[in-house]
């Protein structure tokens, strides 16, 4: 399988002089579910978002579908983001308008600014819209404001969204660290579902070793912005867990 | 170390200079005002005695700017034994007697002179939303009952003449008719004159052209507020040379813009274009545009950053994150400022009217100088009744549109 991910010698030094990346080497194969682990703090969300340009590096190479993101700029860049679909841990849907609407919003990249105001008259988006919601299961939510749907529904909207762009990759910051224990699962099966079913490639960072072993294929643990364990699930002992989550920590059991 | 210290005698002297400019100028203005003392040159005098007095009591070491601007050891001085306890209550005192002096403060003649108010509190309570005319039908009515010709011919000029109060009418009367016959037809010229509602309608005409020009001026404020709003939004601006200029001078000129009040352009555009309600709209018009421009982008700057954050790694170009992630969270607030503005325009209008702006305020002016106090205090009433009407309605929509 080839690499889809290629991250070389990364570094992020935020304005206020936090190193949160600290030379960084990472390679992703195609069609991997990938797990990122580590305390708050110690760079996942640096790193997710550094993958689509979210945040600019500071040094160092990255190479996603055969783009170059550090060099990325204007089309270029929209062109590498509209094949990496993003989950956030709040969501991030736009809260006052129907879940069809957000899940539209997924398509953005794909189309211009006249075509993106009048969706409601190209078929085959509303169409694809509408199949990508059955596929999450919340058909009969399309037409109702996001802000009245409970928290995994949203995260489901959100991921119906992703789907929208049709990406070859996900990129998934704490996707269920929001939600209830069950909730949590669930949204966790969709994305199983899309690394199995669809072949796309999950980058997910979690918190929970259950979540990990359930649904990971590689475990990547960072700590102050390095990388301190890389191997499957199963390799992740109590000594491991210990040095990546510090001497302090019990492992949480969530079924 | 050293830098620092000659820094904070610098800063001394200067806060020191301006001290004693400001009691010598007060001092010369009370001498002036109390005792009509001409002194010539006096600029210069307060300056070299205010130079002289810093440099002497700064050389004692009793100065103000001293505790303000160098760290001093703590002392348990109370300020009664401190000079700069002094200086701050000599401070006090000067400025209160010199504001009781150039305000020209009087309570004398606040308890003493309320009679000359007794013309526009009477007009208040009894503002004359019912007047009286004499018609071509009064006329027919008062002939047939036998009222003579020669009286009536007397009446003919003020035939169709609007009067606010029976009181009014009968101060006409004695002017045109003699003692006799006032005694005789004055109850049945009473009798017959027609109500008639004309200041009120007036009154209201004018009310509603205050009320439309305030929405006017909203409605063309709103597309140019709209776009301004988010060159002026911190967080939508890119953080590059351009981005940073573009920012900050459309913030600058609505700031200068907003702080130029109403009224100022209120005379600027009745000069421009004449008096009237076109004027008073574009005053309210340009003054919108710059208030609204700050509420709105203040309001963009709090929105929540994360669908932004979504929809650019959607691979979305920059308006469509405008429209998709921006637009959406700010709408409603927008339309809340919107109505807001308006509840404020209309009670502006009216002050704008006052210099030239057309509508209700315009007609306030023209009977406050005739003197019609009934009819002042019917356009009182309405204000009052409108500003209240406007701000009910207008708090209750906005509670929705919070919601929404």
């Amino acid at each position: 399988m080839n690499n889809i991910i290629e991250i070389k010698d990364l570094h992020k030094i935020y304005a206020r002089g936090t190193h949160a990346l600290k030379g960084m080497n990472l390679t992703v194969k195609e069609g991997e579910f990938c797990i990122l682990l580590g305390l708050s703090g110690s760079g996942k969300s640096t790193l997710l978002r550094c993958m689509n340009k979210l945040i600019d590096s500071t040094s160092g190479e990255i190479y996603i579908c055969d783009g170059d993101v550090v060099k990325a700029t204007g089309k270029t860049l929209r062109r590498i983001r509209r094949q990496i679909g993003m989950i956030f841990q709040q969501f991030n849907l736009i809260k006052n308008l129907t879940a069809l609407t957000n899940v539209l919003t997924g398509k953005l990249g794909y189309v211009s600014l006249g075509h993106s105001v009048t969706f409601a008259q190209h078929k085959a988006d509303m169409k694809l819209a509408m199949d990508n919601l059955k596929r999450v299961g919340l058909l009969e939510f399309a037409d109702k404001k996001v802000k009245n749907l409970s928290g995994g529904q949203q995260q489901r909207v959100a991921i119906a969204r992703a789907l929208m762009q049709n990406p070859r990759v996900i990129l998934a910051d704490e996707p269920v660290a929001s939600l209830d224990p069950a909730t949590a699962d669930s949204v966790m099966r969709y994305l199983g579902e899309l690394n199995k079913k669809d072949n796309m490639t999950v980058i997910c960072s979690l918190h929970f070793l259950s979540l990990a072993r359930k649904y990971g294929t590689r475990v990547v643990a960072l700590k102050d912005g390095e990388i301190v364990f890389e191997g499957t699930p199963k390799e992740i002992d109590e000594k491991k867990f210990k040095k990546i989550y510090g001497e302090e920590a019990e492992e949480v059991e969530i079924k | 170390m050293k830098n620092n210290k000659i820094k904070s005698i610098i800063q001394a002297f200067f806060t020191d200079l301006l001290f004693w400019i400001y009691v010598f100028g007060c001092s010369y203005f009370l001498i002036h005002s109390w005792f009509e003392i001409e002194l010539t040159n006096t600029n210069i005098h307060i300056l070299i005695a205010a130079l002289v007095f810093t440099l002497v009591f700064l050389s004692f070491g009793m100065s103000l700017g001293r505790k303000i601007f160098s760290p001093t050891k703590l002392t348990n001085l109370k300020w009664k034994k401190t000079f700069w306890g002094w200086t701050i209550v000599f401070l006090l005192v000067i400025t209160f007697v010199v504001g009781w002096n150039l305000v020209e403060v009087n309570p004398y003649k606040f308890f003493t002179q309320f009679k000359n108010a007794r013309g526009i509190s009477s007009g208040i309570f009894d503002p004359s939303i019912i007047g009286y005319k004499l018609t071509e039908k009064s006329f027919e009515e008062l002939r047939e009952n036998d009222v003579p010709l020669v009286v009536l011919e007397k009446l003919e000029r003020i035939k169709n003449k609007s009067y606010t109060t029976k009181k009014v009418l009968s101060l006409d009367l004695k002017k045109k008719l003699d003692a006799n016959e006032l005694l005789e037809y004055k109850s049945s010229i009473f009798e017959y004159a027609q109500k008639n509602s004309n200041m009120l309608n007036i009154a209201l005409s004018a009310l509603a052209e205050t009320i439309f020009l305030a929405l006017l001026a909203t409605i063309f404020a709103i597309p140019f507020a709209f776009v301004l709003s988010f060159l002026a939004a911190r967080n939508l601006m890119p953080k590059t040379f351009l981005g940073n200029s573009v920012y900050l001078i459309v913030r600058t000129i609505a700031t200068i813009f907003r702080s130029i009040e109403a009224i100022v352009w209120a005379i600027i555009f009745s000069v421009w274009v004449g008096i009237g309600p076109f004027a008073g709209m574009l005053a309210l018009m340009i003054h919108s545009i710059a208030a609204l421009t700050k509420l709105y982008s203040e309001q963009i700057e709090n929105i929540d950053e994360g669908p932004v954050e979504a929809i650019k790694a959607t691979g979305a170009n920059t308006f469509q994150v405008w429209i998709f992630a921006v637009i959406p969270q700010i709408i409603s607030p927008y339309l809340a400022f919107t109505i807001y503005r308006w509840d404020i325009n209309v009670r502006m209008a009216t002050i704008v009217g006052f210099v030239g702006g057309g509508g209700i305020g315009l007609l306030l002016l023209q009977q406050q100088q005739l003197l019609r106090w009934h009819n002042v205090g019917v356009i009182i009433w309405l204000i009052a009744a409108v500003v209240w009407i406007m701000d009910m309605t207008s708090a209750k929509v906005r509670a929705k549109l919070v919601e929404m």
